[in-house]
């Protein structure tokens, strides 16, 4: 989203606001009125960074807060495109690591870990170019490898503009290597959802569905936060800004809500995110503005299978320490309102 | 004779009955429009056409319809009998034979797709109740095209007869119509606060005719806020000020509510929360949520 920065009657968004230090300061006010926060802290176990040498038994990394040096054990298991040996990773490789909760020993690591999510609006064979939407990155360019094409059909059969896609892969120059489908294609056009459900009295809470990741784009390595399909329409991100040019395949602005109802928040407010697969939760802020995820009215089969809908894009640290993996796509999520 | 007066009777009604049904249809577009802050959000058959096409075929559509609507009332009774009704009817006519042409196109490559036909209203997908529904309002138009001037019947059994045939179509049309379902839905809805949409002028005039902000507003700085933000059902309004000589920021909550809503205040020494909250100023170069308060928790 690109607005009227910081205005406080205009769009708000965290990473463009002169003044981001008034989302951060919001559940502190909000406690002045309501009381103390039931916050849930989470066990920080992820780093973010770049390979810059890998030995038989450590891997060194160079982070924003300076370089690290993790200790690969056997059970310590990367991934590049497919699950690879440690020993393969790469000096330059952009990694997120997950290491057990207190100790100096790798769990995870994915390296070079891309994932693209939109509307295809061209097609070349085994090319795509996706359309994330204003409230991502716009246009990427999807090249499927020959050996995955036909898992990702699978998943989604309908690789033609104006349907929904979402893979995930490696990071190249200039396009991403799609290796796998993060879920199933709904099965209507991006522009043509389904209508919202009707819901009288009160919503249910917690909300149920899917939770997801994106990559940081210009967030901050390391942010823990989440994008929000349903942020306040009258002050956040309810409409596509009419100051800019760009066409996109879909305003999901303009979409409607979404299969799943959720309750109108605003930048800085927090939720919180339970991750039902691996009975992990976490009170995390909202960051940005996940409108796009409201495209989307589909399921994770991570442990079982979800309500439809998605509930919350998390930023991929949010995803990682909710004990969520990368490569899957998704986990099974509850939603609530913190406080 | 007799019969042929009611026959024309119920000929000539349907030119009121297809001009509210055009213009409901204008009326209920327009509200989504206006919702939904565009009018290229398809409507129905526009989404067979291309995308840079959806707004003018949706402008063509509702203007078709606002125009045929009006011209069928204007033309109704004496003013504009003869070839101006003629040509009002047979545009009516074109426009319900290309939209059962449409629908059907729309049912077989958009099964998924609602035919629009009244906003909102009309988002279940196009099946052979909306196709009969259309073919027989073409059928109406078709039936109107020379109908007498409208006049009022000539005895009362006349108009019994020719009220029951009203009737009687409209009961049809009702039956054929997946939006009068949603509408007995709406009615008993009870909008969730949740997701109510309020503007924020409204919230803060609320907040004005309320005692908390006539027990504090002396004490404001300034009477604009310098923050709005809503979480859930409160929208909190944030306004720098001086209590007892100390800086304070006065924070109301004020329901979502459209009719006097609940408001709740509190306040905020501002030194005592920079020194409380030492991530507020101290935020680190690219940092832009506070660091997490020990290396094993992370909270906002």
């Amino acid at each position: 989203m690109r607005q009227r920065p910081g205005s406080p009657d205009g769009c708000d968004n965290l990473l463009e606001s002169p003044t981001p230090g008034r989302f951060i300061r919001r559940s502190l006010l909000r406690e002045t009125v309501f009381g103390p926060l039931d916050r849930h802290p989470v066990a920080r176990t992820s780093i973010t960074g770049t390979v810059v040498e890998v030995r038989p038994h450590t891997i060194s990394l160079r982070t924003a807060a300076g370089d690290k040096r993790l200790i690969l054990s056997p059970r310590t298991v990367a991934w590049r495109g497919s699950v690879i040996p440690p020993a393969r990773l790469r000096a330059g490789d952009g990694v997120v690591v997950r290491h057990f909760p207190g100790r100096n020993v790798a769990e995870r690591i994915w390296a070079r870990i891309g994932r693209v999510t939109g509307t295809i609006i061209e097609t070349d064979r085994s090319e795509l170019l996706v359309d994330e939407g204003p409230t991502r990155r716009g246009r990427q360019l999807v090249r499927i490898e020959a050996g995955s094409f036909r898992q990702i059909q699978m998943r989604f059969p309908r690789l033609e503009a104006g349907f929904l896609i979402d893979v995930i892969g490696t990071r190249q120059e200039g396009y991403l290597r799609a290796v796998k489908p993060a879920t199933a294609q709904p099965p209507y056009r991006a522009d043509h959802l389904p209508a919202a459900p009707l819901i009288s009295g009160h919503l249910p809470e917690p909300a149920e569905g899917t939770a997801v990741w994106h990559e940081p784009g210009e967030e901050t390595p390391g942010l823990l936060g989440l994008a929000y399909p349903a942020l306040d329409p009258e002050t956040n991100c309810g409409h596509a800004d009419a100051g800019t040019d760009e066409a996109y395949a879909v305003d999901p602005h303009t979409a409607g809500p979404g299969c799943v109802r959720l309750p109108y928040l605003s930048i800085g407010s927090a939720v919180e995110i339970r991750n039902e697969c691996a009975e992990r939760s976490a009170t995390l802020p909202v960051t940005s503005c996940g409108a796009a995820a409201r495209l989307f009215c589909d399921r994770c089969v991570a442990c079982d299978t979800s309500p439809r809908g998605r509930i919350a894009d998390l930023t991929i640290t949010a995803f990682v320490e909710l004990g969520g993996n990368l490569e899957e796509g998704c986990f099974n999520a509850t939603l609530r309102t913190a406080g | 004779m007799w019969d042929n007066a009611v026959l024309g009777m119920a000929r000539e009604v349907q030119v009121p009955l297809l001009a509210v049904l055009l213009l409901g249809g204008c009326a209920a577009k327009a509200r989504r429009a206006i919702r939904t802050r565009s009018i290229a959000r398809e409507m129905g058959p526009t989404a067979l056409f291309p995308v840079r096409l959806h707004r003018p075929a949706a402008i063509v559509v509702c203007a078709s319809e606002l125009g045929l609507g009006v011209g069928l009332l204007v033309t109704a009774g004496q003013f504009g009998a003869g070839p101006p009704a003629l040509a009002v009817r047979s545009l009516t006519v074109v426009l319900f034979g290309t939209a059962v042409g449409a629908l059907h196109v729309l049912r077989t490559r958009r099964p998924a797709a609602g035919c629009g036909c009244f906003g909102d209203l009309s988002d279940t997908p196009v099946n052979w109740r909306t196709l009969t529904r259309t073919a027989l309002l073409c059928g109406a138009a078709v039936a109107a095209l020379g109908a007498p001037a409208l006049h009022m019947p000539a005895s009362a059994p006349q108009a019994v007869v020719v009220l029951g045939v009203l009737v009687v179509e409209v009961s049809v049309l009702v039956a054929l119509s997946p939006e009068f379902a949603e509408v007995m839905v709406r009615l008993g809805y009870n909008e969730p606060c949740e997701v109510r949409r309020l503007p924020v002028a409204r919230s803060l005039t609320a907040l004005r005719a309320s005692p908390q902000w006539r027990q504090y507003h002396r004490n404001l700085i300034t009477r604009e806020p310098a923050d709005v933000w809503r979480e859930g059902c409160w929208r909190f309004a944030v306004f720098p000020g001086m209590l007892a000589g100390r800086r304070v920021e006065v924070v109301f909550a004020i329901h979502l509510t459209p009719r006097r809503p609940q408001v709740r205040v509190g306040l905020l020494d501002s030194l005592a929360a920079s020194r409380t909250l030492p991530a507020i100023p101290r935020q680190r170069q690219g940092e832009l949520l506070p660091a997490p308060a020990g290396e094993d928790s992370a909270v906002l």
